[in-house]
């Protein structure tokens, strides 16, 4: 295996699926797709909100990131906008990720991820 | 938190930068903040750079990248920008070549900064009009003046 698309939400289960990604990468020293999706069609109140929440999502990015390099683990970073779903089944292929990894605890629907998805897909608890 | 513009020193902005490959673009950037002082062992904080970007792409697209290091070798933080018309290849997973380059140096023990620091750079970046201001500016002075226009 080669590539490990890591899908990126702010939940209490991500740093457990992290830690998992980044220890699977070593042991088999492939690459990491961190992706977060920033949904525009989420409810936010002003404008303001967007912005925080892209730059919750850098923050998180970058937080990986860190933790990568010191793991010696090439990752590489991607911030997206759209349907969060769509997104990560189409980036899994546009990169060839040969696994998916989501915290057990994300916000897509699991169920639906797994039925669209030909990729394999491991949800991290 | 310091916002952006006050961690650029008018003095690391580089509006043609003359390297074409991508080290030596990060050398020509390490210089100024040596000059500044905040880098305190260059060939220290050069190679946290190179090893990295042997690790990671710090194109993020858009024609930006961003190369980063946090490491002993710098006292605060700091960047330096850079503008290639040539457009510098950091290995973008656009494919595209950067032509707007941020390097941020920051000590070890400031992570929490540094990752701020990263994060708000990144979103400043990919809005349009900062870009176009950036590509557009004639000075350091303009440089500044884009960025504190959109820093929230």
């Amino acid at each position: 295996m080669e590539r490990i698309l890591l899908y990126v939400e702010d939940t209490p289960g991500m740093p457990t699926a992290i830690a998992w990604s980044l220890k699977l990468a070593k042991g088999m020293s492939c690459r990491v797709f961190a992706l977060s999706v920033i949904d525009p069609a989420a409810p936010r109140r002003r404008e303001a909100q967007a912005s925080d929440a892209e730059e919750s999502a850098w923050s998180l990015l970058y937080e990986i990131e860190d933790d990568a390099f010191q793991q010696n683990v090439r990752i590489s970073l991607l911030l997206e906008s759209g349907d969060p779903l769509s997104r990560l089944v189409s980036l899994s292929s546009s990169y060839d990720a040969e696994l998916i990894v989501a915290s057990a605890d994300c916000r897509l629907t699991t169920s639906e991820l797994v039925r669209q998805s030909s990729r394999p897909v491991v949800f991290v608890k | 938190m310091a916002r952006i513009s006050e961690l650029l020193p008018r003095s690391a902005i580089v509006l043609n930068l003359q390297s074409k490959e991508k080290f030596e673009v990060i050398n020509e950037l390490v210089r100024p903040l040596v000059a500044t002082g905040a880098v305190t062992d260059e060939p220290e904080f050069v190679s946290a750079i190179v090893r990295r970007e042997n690790m990671e792409s710090t194109g993020i697209g858009l024609g930006v990248a961003i190369p980063h290091a946090r490491t002993r070798a710098v006292s605060s933080i700091v960047l330096a920008f850079g503008r290639s018309d040539a457009g510098v290849d950091f290995n973008s997973l656009d494919g595209k070549p950067s032509h707007l380059i941020f390097l941020i140096a920051a000590p070890e023990e400031q992570k929490t900064e540094y990752i701020m620091t990263l994060a708000r750079l990144s979103k400043l970046l990919r809005m349009d009009e900062v870009r176009i201001g950036l590509n557009k500016a004639g000075s350091p002075d303009d440089i500044a003046r884009v960025i504190l226009q959109h820093e929230s």
